[in-house]
C-alpha cells in the first residue's frame, strides 16, 4: 500500500462511521453532526489525493476549502430549520417529524 | 514504510484518535458528549491536514469547524435540549440494518483499496503553500470564490428568516 492508500482508508472508515450515525440515530442535531463527519472524510480523501497525485497536484486543497465553506452554510441553514421545527413540534427526534405522512 | 514523506507513527496515532472520536460521536448517549467528541475529531482532521502539508487548510479547519460550527451546534443543542426531557430511545428502528450496511460497505471498499493499485500515485508531497492557494483563488478559481460569498450571504439571510419568531402568531 502507498501512503495515499492509508489516507484513503482513514477517510473511508470515517465516512462509514458518519453514514452509520446518519442512518441509525434519532436526534436531528446528531444527524447533522454525523453529516459533518462525512464531509470531513471527503475532505481528507481530496487533500490526500492532491498531495500524492502529480496530475491533480494542489487542486484538492481548493476543493476542500470550498467544501468547508459550504459545510458552514449548510450547518447554519440546517440548524435554523431544526430550531424552527422544534418550535412547532417540541421535539428534535427525526422519526417524530411525520406530519406530511399520508 | 519505504515512502519518504509518509510518517507512519504520527499517522497511526492521529488516525486512531480520529476514529475513536468519531465512534464516540455516533454512540454516546448524551448529545453534549457527542458534540465534544466531534470537536476532538475535527482537531484530529486538522492534524491530518498538517501532516499532508496543507497548513492553510489545517488553520481553516480549526477556525471554521472547531471554532464556528461546533459552537453553532452546541447552541442548537442548548436551545432544543432544555425542554425536551429525557429520551428513552437513542437509535431508530432501522439501526439494526444500518450497522451491517455500513460495516459491509467499509469491508468491500477497504478490500478494494488494499488490492487495487492506484495509477499515477507518487510519494512526494505536492500540496501547495498559502502563496499558490491565494494566487489560484484569485485567478483560475475566482468565479467560485466570488460565488461562495453570495452563497454565504444567502445562507445567513435564510437562517435568520427561518429561526426568527413570528410576531403576528402570538
Amino acid at each position: 500500500m502507498n501512503a495515499v492508500d492509508w489516507y484513503l482508508l482513514l477517510a473511508m472508515l470515517l465516512f462509514c462511521i458518519g453514514a452509520y450515525g446518519v442512518l441509525a440515530r434519532r436526534n436531528v442535531i446528531l444527524i447533522v453532526m454525523c453529516l459533518e463527519l462525512m464531509l470531513n472524510a471527503v475532505n481528507i480523501a481530496l487533500v490526500a489525493m492532491s498531495n500524492f497525485m502529480p496530475g491533480i497536484a494542489g487542486r484538492g486543497v481548493l476543493f476542500a476549502l470550498f467544501i468547508i465553506t459550504l459545510a458552514a452554510a449548510e450547518v447554519t441553514v440546517g440548524l435554523a430549520i431544526v430550531i424552527a421545527n422544534y418550535r412547532n413540534k417540541r421535539s428534535v427526534q427525526a422519526d417524530e417529524f411525520n406530519r406530511l405522512k399520508g | 514504510m519505504p515512502h519518504g514523506d509518509f510518517q507512519p507513527i504520527a499517522f497511526s496515532v492521529i488516525a486512531a484518535w480520529i476514529l475513536v472520536a468519531a465512534v464516540g460521536v455516533v454512540t454516546l448517549r448524551n448529545i453534549v458528549h457527542s458534540a465534544i467528541a466531534m470537536v476532538f475529531c475535527f482537531l484530529g482532521v486538522a492534524a491530518i491536514y498538517a501532516l499532508l502539508h496543507a497548513e492553510l487548510l489545517a488553520i481553516v479547519q480549526i477556525l471554521i469547524y472547531v471554532g464556528a460550527i461546533s459552537v453553532v451546534i452546541l447552541f442548537a443543542i442548548m436551545l432544543t435540549e432544555a425542554q425536551s426531557g429525557p429520551v428513552a430511545m437513542f437509535f431508530n428502528r432501522q439501526s439494526i440494518f444500518a450497522l451491517p450496511l455500513s460495516v459491509g460497505v467499509a469491508g468491500v471498499v477497504s478490500a478494494a483499496l488494499i488490492s487495487a493499485q492506484l495509477p499515477g500515485v507518487g510519494s512526494k508531497a505536492l500540496n501547495p503553500g498559502v502563496w499558490q492557494i491565494s494566487k489560484a483563488l484569485l485567478s483560475e478559481a475566482v468565479f467560485p470564490f466570488e460565488l461562495i460569498s453570495l452563497v454565504l450571504l444567502a445562507a445567513m439571510i435564510g437562517a435568520i428568516l427561518l429561526a426568527r419568531r413570528e410576531e403576528e402568531d402570538r
